[in-house]
């Protein structure tokens, strides 16, 4: 009867952690989604040349467009900032690059295993969208993909391609990889339209 | 007892001893399993802190592509496009009026570029300077500044910035660190910036003193202590306790010396001494001193303009026979009297032999030390210890971001134990960070605290070179005891307001040492202020309606006079200084009616009330209260402090609603005689580039080479993409790895059981 406490002990704390564990594994998908949904409401209300109202009250990010592949009926809002705050609710777009649509590389990072786990499913010739706050529809097609290392990924966000405007959607990989890669993987697409 | 039954027993104790083992090779398993996690999760961690904090938050550092360029550059809003800093060159003039000194600063903010910039200034001033005028000069006009409300001012300044107004925003970081903003200086334009304030010299030993610091040597901010905790996905790690709130204000660029030298200097002083002058000297710089009658002289710097990277100091002596004992300063502003008292006690030798000293060295080896500060730490903790009797205990501490206590508790100062600690003071390199606080509370602690025999004094030898100053003046306030606290700047650039607040908290005294040659007197000096009898209870007095700060006042070492400044509707009659010295009661009379009149004497009050509330904090004074005093003070005397700003706006604005506005501090000098590669070790990228003092070909070229955007350029080495994957999987399997082997075991434990 003595041996059972610590062996009853150790099982409980293991338990306890271990759901810890799992609830916090959960709840990170969990957030990245519900984020999301508050994100495409406060979008879809946005009025046109106003910027879009707060997702929820207190968030202190800034929806910047809804980034769309249509053949994959994938959707996400992109954020302001690469930060990881920032991109536990969606797709960032890193500082420092140039304004989606606007001459140069805009660069928009999310993770893996959320928003952008489709990005592997992209290839060159197919078409993404971007709406902006402002309202503005743009087309952009892809171009290439790239695997690269974080710190040489070869991109410049002064060059913006050959129709002079590119995005850059860039996340972790492997895909199916758990642990933190120095590897990315880069979908380029291209400015497609006029407008 | 039955065969069978005792079968039974052996069955159950082999039973026993397999499941034991069993268990214990579980516990391994789940040892190493956990471990493993953690390893892995704190490997990601870092490596995602490295990726987000390294990667484009790293602003004003320039990218490879620009190499050679031979400026420090500036990003713009426009990745991919930089321009060159602002350069600030700075004349200082000083008015020294007998005990009081009051300096110009003047900045000049140059913007060599073709874009329109904001240029942001870390720079020191000494410690006790209250500044109280700012202007700021465009083209002929001077616009004076206003003392605002920190952030108020700060409101008043972004909005003129957004304007496109020139503004200048003067703010006090630290009472010795200030940051000078001067938004929208147009392309190839200058803004003049002028600052004055007031200070009282430093009297000691018969000679007065006063130093200017030039730069702000970069300073050593120990890690919140929740940053710790994780870094992970999601950024939820919050700074619980910072003990540098303010770290980024404090940071600016530094140039590798090797690069060349920026932020020139010129300087003159004037002096009006009111006595004969004896030896005039500088132990900083080379000066010309131009005599101008017996009390009077003109000292400029003999090389004219010298790079802003070391102190300057100068000290004045009477003449033989002229040492002024009083001096009595008296000013009228409105209905209220301000004055100013500094009294040298007479220093006769008592008849007390001085009790035996324990003293506790503590040597600061961090990596800001390295080079000639380290030589100058060394042999003046040698020199102390040579200064020590058979009757004196004694031990030695040495610090970085490791610690190491000599003897495990103070030891006779016998031949062989100091032989033994010299040889290790000898020994010691400078390297690494500067956690002070664990060394201090190493010193602090005192294993015989209700010895009268000896008297605790610790000696710390250091260039304070750190960002924590409040949190390291609460520890000495709490820790004290009966120990006292004597710090020795070292150094090119000492942090002047940790050195003298450490010693006005630890109520001891300090001293600098600028050179090696200066080792042997100025360990003489401090020694003879720890070896003779301090005058302690000082209290001054006159009529109840009198204010008068410091209060209290500080213990006296020999030497060292009574400062006290002192406010009343009518300064008559007769102030009363009274205190104990080596047990032998002291007390002196001043007649107020033959004070002399001095100007900004309300100023210095003011400053001295500041000063002295800000210090009462580390008594546990109610921060709430603090505030209220300072604010109020400062408001009244229109004076910068930790809660206000001086702020200066131009009306009209200058920069079209269409142009850019970009924005970067300005390049630091390392302090000279500092080792680069020791501060900022192989982690830290320096910047590569020099700012030349004044490149006019070499810029334009360099604007011409920025001018293209379009331009296809190499790509940017400086751009990380950040992490872009959660801990979402990592966590569910180890998660389910414990769920799973806690059931094993549960299971286990019952079978065993039953």
């Amino acid at each position: 009867m003595t041996r059972r406490a610590p062996h009853r002990l150790l099982a409980l704390v293991l338990m306890i952690i271990g759901t810890a564990l799992v609830l916090r594994a959960l709840y990170i998908p969990a957030k990245a989604a519900l984020a999301q949904t508050l994100l495409e409401r406060a979008f879809a209300r946005a009025k046109p040349g106003e910027a879009a109202p707060k997702p929820w009250p207190w968030a202190d990010i800034t929806p910047l467009a809804e980034l769309s592949v249509p053949h994959l009926k994938r959707k996400a809002i992109v954020l302001e900032g690469a930060s990881g705050a920032a991109m536990a609710f969606g797709p960032g777009h890193m500082p420092n690059t140039p304004a989606i649509g606007a001459p140069g590389t805009a660069i928009i990072a999310a993770h893996r295993d959320t928003q952008f786990s489709f990005l592997g499913a992209l290839k060159p010739g197919d078409e993404v969208t971007a709406v902006t706050a402002g309202g503005r529809h743009l087309h952009f097609r892809v171009s290439e993909t790239r695997i690269v290392r974080a710190d040489a990924s070869g991109l410049d966000p002064a060059y913006g391609g050959p129709t002079g405007a590119r995005l850059a959607l860039v996340t972790c990989y492997p895909f199916t990889g758990v642990l933190h890669s120095p590897w990315r993987y880069v979908v380029l697409a291209d400015r497609s339209d006029e407008t | 007892m039955s065969p069978s039954k005792r079968g039974t027993n052996m069955r159950n104790t082999t039973t026993k001893a397999r499941d034991l083992r069993l268990t214990l090779r579980f516990i391994q398993l789940l040892t190493a399993t956990l471990a493993t996690a953690i390893l892995i999760m704190a490997f990601a961690a870092r490596a995602h802190a490295e990726t987000i904090g390294c990667g484009p938050t790293r602003d004003g550092l320039m990218t490879k592509a620009e190499a050679g360029t031979g400026t420090l550059l500036l990003k713009t809003s426009t990745p991919g496009r930089y321009l060159p800093a602002p350069r600030v060159a700075t004349d200082i003039a000083v008015d020294i009026a007998g005990p009081i000194a009051r300096t110009k600063v003047t900045q000049r903010f140059e913007n060599p570029s073709e874009g329109w910039v904001e240029g942001v200034y870390v720079f020191p001033l000494p410690e006790s300077a209250a500044v109280d005028t700012l202007k700021m000069k465009i083209g002929e006009r001077f616009i004076e500044g206003q003392v605002k409300e920190r952030q108020e001012a700060r409101q008043i300044y972004e909005t003129a910035k957004a304007n496109g107004q020139k503004a200048s925003l003067v703010e006090e970081e630290r009472p010795n660190v200030f940051t000078n903003s001067v938004a929208n200086i147009g392309p190839h334009e200058a803004i003049v910036v002028q600052m004055e304030y007031q200070e009282s010299l430093r009297f000691d030993q018969g000679r007065y003193s006063l130093r200017i610091p030039l730069v702000v040597a970069p300073r050593y901010s120990p890690a919140p202590t929740a940053a710790l905790v994780r870094c992970a996905e999601a950024g939820v790690g919050i700074d619980l306790n910072d003990p540098v709130p303010d770290r980024d204000r404090l940071d600016a660029p530094v140039l590798r010396p090797e690069m060349g030298k920026v932020n020139p200097v010129t300087l003159t002083v004037t002096l009006k001494a009111g006595f004969p002058l004896g030896l005039i000297e500088s132990t900083s710089h080379a000066i010309t001193v131009k005599p101008n009658g017996k009390t009077d002289a003109t000292i400029t710097l003999k090389a004219g303009e010298v790079p802003a990277d070391q102190d300057f100091t100068l000290s004045f002596a009477p003449a033989p026979g002229a040492e002024p004992s009083v001096a009595l300063l008296k000013e009228r502003t409105g209905d209220t009297d301000y004055l100013l008292a500094l009294i040298v006690p007479p220093t006769e030798e008592t008849r007390v032999k001085p009790k035996p000293r324990e003293a506790i060295f503590v040597l600061d080896n961090s990596g800001s030390m390295g080079g000639e500060s380290i030589r100058q730490a060394k042999a003046g903790l040698l020199a102390a210890l040579d200064r020590l009797t058979p009757a004196d205990r004694f031990n030695v501490i040495r610090f970085d971001d490791t610690l190491t206590v000599l003897f495990p508790a103070p030891v006779d100062a016998t031949a062989e134990k100091i032989a033994f600690a010299k040889g290790y003071v000898s020994n010691i390199e400078a390297n690494g960070g500067t956690e002070m606080l664990p060394a201090l509370l190493a010193a602090l602690t005192d294993t015989t605290p209700a010895d009268e025999t000896h008297i605790r004094q610790v000696i710390f030898l250091t260039d304070g070179s750190v960002g924590n100053e409040a949190q390291l003046f609460a520890a000495i306030g709490e820790k004290l005891g009966r120990s006292r606290l004597f710090t020795i700047g070292i150094g090119s650039a000492p942090n002047s307001y940790f050195m003298a607040g450490a010693a006005r908290a630890g109520r001891g005294s300090y001293t600098y040492i600028g050179g090696v040659d200066q080792v042997s007197a100025k360990m003489a000096e401090l020694f003879a202020k720890l070896e003779r009898p301090v005058m302690t209870g000082l209290t001054a007095k006159l009529s109840d309606n009198a204010e008068i700060w410091p209060n209290p006042l500080p213990d006296l070492y020999a030497g060292e006079p009574v400062l006290i400044t002192l406010k009343a509707p009518e300064a008559n009659g007769t102030l009363t200084l009274s205190g104990v010295r080596g047990g032998t009661p002291w007390a002196a009379k001043l007649d107020l009616a033959k004070a002399e009149p001095g100007s900004g004497i309300a100023k210095l009050w003011a400053r001295t009330k500041i000063a002295a509330l800000e210090e009462s904090r580390v008594q546990g004074a109610d921060a709430v209260q603090v505030d209220k005093g300072v604010l109020e003070t400062a408001l009244a005397y229109h004076l910068t402090s930790r809660l206000t700003s001086l702020v200066a706006v131009d009306v009209t604005p200058s920069r079209p609603a269409d142009a850019a506005l970009s924005s970067g501090k300005v390049a630091l000098n390392l302090p000279a005689g500092w080792d680069f590669d020791k501060v900022f070790g192989e982690t830290m990228r320096p910047l590569e580039r020099r700012a030349d003092a004044y490149p006019t070909g070499l810029l334009t070229q360099l604007a011409a080479k920025t001018a293209p955007a379009s331009a296809v350029k190499p790509a940017d080495q400086d751009l990380v993409l950040p992490q872009g994957g959660t801990e979402s999987m990592l966590l569910l399997i180890i998660g389910t790895l414990l769920l799973l082997i806690s059931g094993t075991l549960f299971l286990r434990g019952r079978r065993s059981v039953s």
